[in-house]
């Protein structure tokens, strides 16, 4: 064959591959990396303060700190003009330890206004206690930090270095990711309850009525998530007409709180989510051959029976694909959750999305995101797995 | 007995997924100011309001210009790559096929943070091409899915029956393959229009006030002043939706005419 | 002779407006190996369904061992089915395929296994216990689905076109298997398929169905020599049918006249009458090129095409009256296209059909 050298075909082939790599690499991955960076990143004390970052170094933290830190601190204080960077590096500092805020402020003129040396603990008593100067001397020790990752979790270092869980009141993250896993995982199992009889009866029946069934799967799937969400913010709502319907007919004599909170939101992700635990299970019974239930029955089992140990067995990989899909798309809901829920009902997306925006703390978003991306692809990787040698794939 | 219930458990899953698409289209005629049943009377007014109120205005044209850039982003895109991963040629495909599939994996609210702290060191976040760029990194799994697929399904032995025939394999290419990769693609390009059309949390994160999308409208609409004319706008995303949906039918139908793999 | 073990009583099965089986009545002794032949959809498969207790009849009854069993759901029938391509269960090793109806059934474990062990050796595949369906041979799985339909000792083992999916040579070593567990076994068993040869090598008794009735029921030989209709004649094995009308009926000797004027004679049998207009089928194999004395009919023609088929040669060959195929040993492979040849059959070749 003319022109079709296999190195040609295999050079034309990579360059056709490489704008896109290029751009998931640029667009994609480069955003998440910077995430996960944003989590772990903490330069402020080692870039603002860097005689005093040279001094904790050497620092064996058994001598006063002022004595040892002290003067390194006032000349930093005193090189730099960037107020914007030493704001960061009150805001790090008294996020370590409270009191800090005053305590820098009162230094910071002190040492601005004056020259030569400077003892800092005539400037306030709280330099004599070495707790401060540990706080200092950790924030200098590395650009890095486990800070945010811990706190995602409800963890902190204590001033000694060690990890300590919070006391529940400083944080509740971890009841977050909990109830993240809760509702995400009454949403599958509301789909399972939902989607495999339906599948079953689906795969049971042929023609006009299979299409139908799968046409009421497929069509939700097509419509806008916004417009599902939407729907179901007018259905439930107290004027709404699932509790008008129930009104009128007396079943009962005040609205039902549907909307804003957690039943609303389970409802109306299974909704959302439905379609896709019912067509891996579908597209798994469908290739059951169609005499193994009959084979059953034949051989003694009643239908019962037959379905227990036939087809249940033979459509569990779909039910776990359709679970994992359901679940994984679940736990990184936000939309839904932040139309239909209350305040008690915000998954963990919504709690990234509240530091990012509403606080611009991104190293807590990051490290809150880096949690969420590792159970998602977890999951997927199980699913993958689990799909890649069948084409169970949606 | 057991049949019955059957019928009856079949009739309430499909209301149950049918019924809340159903019950929102009409309210987009409301003339009342609450979104509501009984409907007191009809009316185009939220219609009106959609197309001459500045901020549903604005979202919609702000819609099209992102839905378009995207589409055509993520469709040449797209398909470039479909048609390298194509045959295994290049080292790791099966690692990029699974690769290219990962933006529908990731949660849009971790993509949205790390293109949000990017894109303003970047200098492109709160601009038209931004959006445009988050839209088709959630777009691209669509158009290789679909351009693969069609690829897949064309049957070798007509792109040898043309090489037989004397046709060079840049002719075969012109005259075979891209002819019959072309369902695949107006689909995939199909979905990705419908997928920046859907977009509300990456736009959250990279999309300033000047770019707010119909989607991020809708929601906020939801979030703080619910009016009927969130259902005005699901009447237009609805109507869209089905008109894309009989494209794509369309399309297929022409894909499962034309040559297929016997199998 | 005793009551029949299997009994269908004037049995029709519709489904909506479609009539698939029409007042049928059957009966299948103990021991003894049936089977039901005929083109798909004639209704064959509806039989054995509605004798598993998949289908229900219509109307009328199936008695098996003295019991109605119209109304019994399949699991409590006792009966060993073999499907089409096997139905094995892809899920479970070729041991827990074979004990799961004894598990149906509360067989305990060591029992249990000692049965399995037994059946999978019957079919020569004791060796392969704990392999997956999917990672035996064809053949192998034909044999794991029999010994599964055949371990918890049923009353009657029915089989639907079990060896449809093997090559010829593994089908052909299968029939004689199935055979040799028949007689060994003394098993009755229900056989479908659509293969005649099949039909031919394994049965006692064959029914010939076409549109939901039986054309024909009796043993191999009577099917194939004494075909009673014209489409019995032309489903089992190839023929020629040569059709024209009865002109004298004699003590020994029954003449026919074809209606370019040829003449045929046959055995006379009961039932002839002159005048009536009669097909004879005449099967090739029975027709020879070499004319001799107990050889009565001869008809001359041309050979109009002569093809090699390894143990035989089929000639077609012109004559004034009929077109004969003709089956004949390599010997006449001096035959070519355009040489005169001669049909000689005797009158005992000739069978009229009706």
């Amino acid at each position: 064959m003319r022109g079709g050298t296999p190195l040609r075909r295999h050079l034309a082939a990579a360059l056709m591959l490489m704008p896109l790599v290029v751009f998931l690499g640029l667009f994609f991955v480069w955003p998440i990396i910077t995430m996960l960076s944003e989590a772990v990143s903490d330069p402020v004390v080692v870039k603002t303060l860097p005689a005093t970052t040279e001094a904790a170094r050497a620092w064996d933290r058994q001598t006063p700190g002022a004595g040892a830190l002290g003067q390194a601190l006032v000349d930093d204080i005193r090189a730099t003009t960037d107020d914007q960077a030493m704001g960061d590096v009150v805001r790090r500092l008294n996020s370590a330890k409270s009191g800090f805020r005053t305590l820098m402020m009162k230094t910071l003129s002190a040492a601005r206004g004056s020259t030569g040396p400077l003892d800092l603990t005539t400037v306030d008593e709280r330099w004599k206690d070495n707790g401060y100067w540990e706080a200092i001397a950790a924030a200098a020790q590395s650009r890095y930090t486990d800070r945010n990752l811990l706190a995602a979790l409800d963890y902190a270092r204590n001033p000694q270095g060690s990890i300590e869980a919070l006391p529940p009141a400083a944080s509740n993250n971890a009841d977050i990711f909990k109830r993240t896993f809760v509702i995400s995982g009454l949403v599958t199992l509301m789909c399972i309850a939902l989607g495999y009889p339906f599948a079953m009866l689906a795969a049971s029946v042929t023609g006009w009525k299979r299409q139908l069934l799968l046409g009421a799967v497929l069509l939700p799937l097509w419509t806008s998530l916004l417009v599902r969400t939407a729907a179901w913010f007018i259905l439930l709502q107290d004027r709404g007409m699932i509790n008008s319907t129930l009104l009128g007919l007396g079943i009962i004599s005040e609205p039902l709180p549907l909307l804003f909170n957690r039943l609303g939101v389970v409802i109306a992700m299974t909704h959302v989510l439905l379609p896709f635990m019912v067509l891996p299970i579908f597209s798994v019974l469908i290739g059951i051959p169609g005499n193994l239930m009959p084979a059953a029955q034949s051989l003694g089992a009643s239908k019962l029976r037959a379905f227990w140990h036939v087809l249940l067995p033979l459509s569990l990989r779909g039910v776990a694909s359709g679970a994992l899909l359901v679940f994984m798309s679940a736990i990184g809901y936000y939309i839904t959750p932040a139309l239909i829920g209350g305040p008690r009902d915000q998954m963990i997306s919504s709690i990234i999305a509240f530091y990012a925006t509403g606080t611009a703390n991104w190293g807590m978003a990051g490290a809150l995101g880096i949690i969420l991306l590792a159970a998602t692809l977890a999951l997927y990787a199980v699913y993958h797995r689990l799909t890649s040698d069948r084409a169970l794939r949606v | 007995m057991f049949k019955a219930a059957r019928i009856l458990f079949g009739i309430m899953v499909v209301s149950f997924l049918i019924a809340p698409l159903l019950v929102i289209l009409p309210l987009g005629f409301t003339d009342s100011i609450f979104l509501s049943y009984p409907i007191p009377g009809f009316s185009w007014r939220w219609f009106h309001e959609l197309f001459t109120a500045d901020a549903w205005r604005r979202s919609i044209i702000n819609s099209l210009i992102v839905g378009s850039g995207t589409t055509i982003l993520a469709t040449v895109l797209g398909t470039l790559a479909a048609l390298g991963l194509r045959d295994r040629l290049v080292p790791f495909s099966g690692f990029f096929k699974t690769a290219f599939l990962l933006p529908m994996v990731v949660p849009a609210v971790v993509l949205g943070v790390g293109m949000q702290i990017l894109f303003v060191k970047l200098g492109v976040a709160y601009t038209y091409p931004g959006v445009i760029i988050a839209h088709t990194v959630l777009a691209i799994p669509f158009v290789v899915v679909n351009v693969s697929a069609s690829l897949d399904g064309i049957d070798r032995r007509i792109e040898r029956a043309a090489a037989s025939l004397g046709a060079p394999p840049h002719v075969v290419f012109q005259k075979v393959t891209l002819p019959l990769a072309i369902p695949g693609v107006l689909s995939g390009a199909v979905f990705a229009f419908a997928t920046s059309l859907d977009e509300v949390v990456l736009t959250l994160f990279v999309a300033g006030p000047n770019q707010r999308t119909l989607a991020r409208q809708m929601f906020s609409t939801i979030r703080e002043n619910i009016s009927p004319a969130i259902a005005s706008a699901a009447f237009l995303f609805i109507t869209g939706t089905i008109i894309l949906a009989l494209i794509t039918v369309y399309v297929r139908s022409q894909t499962q005419r034309s040559a297929r793999r016997p199998n | 002779m005793s009551d029949p073990y299997i009994l269908f009583q004037n049995v029709s099965k519709s489904f909506g407006p479609l009539t698939v089986i029409k007042d049928l009545d059957l009966a299948i002794d103990k021991g003894e190996f049936v089977s039901l032949l005929g083109p798909s959809g004639s209704g064959k498969t509806t039989i054995l369904m509605m004798l598993a207790g998949f289908e229900n009849p219509t109307s009328g009854a199936v008695i098996v061992g003295g019991q109605h069993v119209e109304k019994l759901p399949p699991h409590k029938r006792n009966m060993g089915v073999v499907f089409q391509s096997y139905a094995l269960f892809p899920h479970m090793t070729v041991a827990e395929n074979v004990a799961f109806p004894l598990n149906m059934r509360g067989v305990a474990k060591p029992d249990s296994a000692a049965r399995v062990q037994r059946a999978l050796d019957m079919v020569q595949l004791g060796a392969y216990k704990e392999r997956k369906p999917s990672q035996l041979s064809g053949g192998q799985q034909q044999r794991v689905a029999l010994a599964r339909a055949l371990v918890f000792e049923p009353a009657v083992v029915l089989m639907d076109e079990p060896l449809g999916a093997l090559d010829k040579q593994l089908r052909e070593q299968m029939q004689l298997d199935i055979r040799d567990l028949h007689k060994r076994l003394g098993l009755t068993i229900v056989f479908v398929t659509h293969d005649q040869s099949e039909a031919l090598t394994m049965s006692d008794r064959i029914a010939v169905f076409n549109h939901g009735k039986i054309e024909q029921i009796g043993k191999p030989s009577d099917i194939y020599d004494h075909p009673k209709t014209r489409f019995v004649a032309e489903f089992i094995g190839e023929t020629n049918l040569v059709e024209g009308t009865i002109t004298k009926v004699g003590k020994d000797r029954t003449t026919i006249t074809l209606k370019q004027g040829g003449k045929l004679v046959v055995d006379t049998r009961p039932g002839l009458e002159a005048g009536a207009a009669a097909t004879i089928s005449i099967r090739p194999e029975r027709i020879h090129f070499d004319r001799t004395a107990e050889r009565e009919n001869d008809f001359p023609g041309t050979v109009l095409d002569r093809v090699y088929h390894g143990d035989h040669i089929r000639v077609v060959l012109e004559t004034r009256d009929q077109r004969f195929i003709v089956k004949t040993d390599r010997r006449m492979a001096v035959l070519d296209e355009g040489d005169k040849a001669s049909a000689s059959f005797t009158a005992n070749a000739c069978w009229v059909v009706g």
